[in-house]
């Protein structure tokens, strides 16, 4: 199946898809949290919860790899760019962090909030570049 | 890369936004092209040549002459 091409397709198919699925993962949560007790819920339900609310997660993830593909070439080289430094931003913490914890300076806690991380990284990348006065390339 | 993109839609008075419309490209890539903040790709300079009726020479001036890009 062939899409009309260039920015504003871009943008408009992104939106259809990014917002909705935030939507979605909203309601998931809610219910999840509603009906399903960590202790005494059946493991398949625990397991079906945790892919239902992953879900609209991934399909944000798609839509921004969309975006990225679908664009037209200096917001791609942006998203691409803020992208590349909310991952080496993330991957830098999540290393700091490991180590910390293993010469036990750091308590254990989740490895979710790394995902909430990058999003926030790249976020804040993308404010950047959007907002700096710097050369891209 | 110095242009005289900038120049060209005044010219004509056209926005930025008019000009993206055009070329099917976001305001701020249109931004980014006359602040010389970005080089577009060979596509979007031959748009931007048609567009404007130009050669792509006209459009962009990267600093070095026909004759010592020839030795």
């Amino acid at each position: 199946m062939t899409h009309p091409k260039g920015f504003r397709a871009a943008n408009r198919r992104y939106q259809y898809l990014f917002w909705p699925m935030m939507a979605l993962y909203i309601v998931i949560i809610f219910l999840a949290s509603h009906f399903i007790d960590e202790e005494t819920s059946p493991l398949g339900l625990k397991v079906l919860g945790a892919i239902a609310t992953s879900l609209p997660i991934l399909g944000a993830l798609w839509a921004i790899l969309r975006l990225v593909r679908e664009t037209d070439e200096y917001s791609r080289l942006r998203h691409l760019t803020a992208l590349a430094q909310g991952g080496a931003i993330t991957a830098g913490i999540a290393f700091v962090a490991g180590f910390l914890q293993i010469f036990g300076a750091l308590p254990e806690f989740s490895a979710f909030w790394f995902g909430p991380l990058f999003f926030a990284a790249y976020g804040l990348s993308s404010c950047i570049l959007h907002f700096g006065s710097g050369k891209t390339v | 890369m110095k242009n005289i993109i900038r120049a060209l839609r005044t010219e004509r008075g056209w926005s930025q936004q008019e000009l993206a419309d055009k070329l099917d490209v976001s305001r701020q890539s249109v931004n980014a092209i006359e602040t010389g903040k970005y080089d577009p790709s060979l596509p979007l300079a031959f748009a931007l040549a048609r567009l404007f009726s130009r050669s792509i020479e006209e459009l962009f001036d990267d600093g070095t002459s026909v004759a010592s890009a020839a030795e």
